[in-house]
């Protein structure tokens, strides 16, 4: 299912439901602070997962360099956003 | 009727182990899809049940297997795992590059809910013990492991040695220098006290290298690194052995006589250690099946990888494998809290 066009706020909300199902963590811990690795356990495969799940489809887009740099939830919804073309 | 996805290129044996191999598989009605160079594989198309479908790209040894996975989406390995991913196979196997084999089933099967790192595990057959193989995990898949995923592989291996093994109650033991539960790194002293009072695991405590073949477990845990080394010195061993034997057998006119006579048991045995006769290792943990042929794999080699996939399709053990770490509180999140609980902070970094 395309998730192209969603806005900021529905990315959002896309991550943390993947995140807490995925990651058997409660929604309601998950907030765009939130950091992969220290507060959720989570390494540079559940960051590929998250991203190829959101933009539906088998291939890794990400580079490992991008993913270095994504250590937040927060950061992880404005990359997922933008590449889907998110509006504000 | 289960449909494999055969990657047809990257064996080392060429595309005619990879036809002989397809037919032979197809001839007990398991449908195959076989991705690679249409001009090397044109016999394919001959064999009722199997598909031809071209894929212009091949990810050998000597790439990078994450980078070229990215980077390759015409190569046969990625096809065949993506066919999986979309449904139109059930299962997939490759005999091409075991790194890419990985990634590339990694990326498009995902892992499983709750399982944190897959493991790869191959069935060793014990010379003259008759019954089902004993499966070692992980044998290459995670150089590193942590105490919850030793955990985590003790459950994928007795999941599927149930299920495709046919053991109705695995033993399951840790691979250790010692069979005492404080023997072992701090990540198998650890994983030992989990296993031990763990539920729906039938745990036998640590096992030596020494008693591999014993046959006191059904499924041997250990990290990739040790696993692998494991694996690669049985298959040396086993090389060295038969080689000194066929040299023993030459050196005198009653070597000679004694090599005929014991030609037919050597035979099964020489069978018996061929890493041709189980098909390859088995990549669990996945949303899906995924096997890692040998490197050179012959045709049976590469009909036994096919028949494997195709096994555990038809056994359900994906669904099994799920069901068992669910019912048994052993998923990831399960384990983090358990391990937070204890104060047992999970050891190494992500």
């Amino acid at each position: 299912m395309s998730n192209d066009g969603l806005s900021r706020e529905e990315v959002l909300a896309k991550v943390r439901e993947h995140l807490s199902n995925e990651l058997e963590v409660p929604a309601d811990g998950i907030d765009e602070t939130t950091r992969f690795r220290d507060d959720l356990d989570a390494d540079s495969l559940d960051l590929y997962e998250l991203v190829m799940e959101l933009e539906g489809t088998h291939v890794v887009r990400v580079t490992d360099d991008q993913a270095v740099n994504i250590e937040t939830v927060g950061q992880a919804v404005d990359f997922v956003a933008q590449r889907l073309g998110a509006g504000a | 009727m289960t449909t494999v996805a055969l990657d047809g290129r990257g064996a080392e044996r060429g595309p005619e182990a990879i036809v002989a191999g397809a037919r032979a598989a197809a001839a007990e009605g398991i449908r195959l899809r076989v991705f690679g160079d249409p001009a090397a594989l044109t016999a394919v198309e001959e064999i009722d049940g199997a598909e031809l479908v071209p894929a212009a790209e091949e990810i050998t040894n000597a790439d990078e297997p994450v980078a070229a996975v990215r980077s390759t989406p015409e190569a046969s390995v990625v096809l065949a795992a993506n066919d999986v991913a979309e449904g139109r196979s059930q299962a997939m196997a490759s005999a091409g590059s075991t790194g890419a084999t990985m990634t590339a089933a990694l990326f498009a099967l995902r892992r499983l809910h709750g399982v944190r790192r897959p493991a790869l595990a191959v069935q060793l057959l014990v010379p003259g013990r008759p019954g089902p193989p004993t499966l070692l995990l992980d044998v290459g898949a995670n150089s590193d492991a942590r105490t919850n995923d030793l955990v985590q592989f003790a459950y994928l291996g007795a999941a599927f040695s149930q299920a495709v093994l046919g053991v109705a109650q695995p033993r399951v033991a840790l691979l250790s220098v010692g069979e005492e539960a404080n023997k072992g790194s701090a990540d198998v002293v650890e994983a030992h006290a989990r296993l031990a009072g763990a539920q729906g695991l039938d745990f036998r405590g640590n096992l030596e290298g020494g008693a591999l073949f014993a046959g006191a477990a059904d499924v041997i845990v250990t990290d990739g690194f040790t696993g692998n080394v494991v694996l690669k010195t049985i298959e040396g061993t086993a090389k060295t052995v038969a080689e000194a034997v066929r040299a023993a057998a030459r050196s005198g006119a009653r070597a000679a006589a004694g090599g005929l006579l014991l030609r037919p048991s050597l035979g099964g045995l020489r069978r018996q250690l061929d890493p041709d006769t189980t098909g390859g290792a088995i990549l669990l943990g996945l949303r899906g099946v995924a096997v890692v042929g040998h490197g050179s794999s012959g045709p049976e080699g590469i009909a036994n990888a096919v028949r494997l996939a195709a096994r555990a399709v038809q056994e359900r053990a994906v669904e099994r494998t799920s069901k068992l770490l669910e019912g048994s509180g052993m998923t990831r999140g399960e384990l983090r809290r358990e391990s937070l609980r204890a104060g047992m902070r999970d050891r190494k970094g992500p």
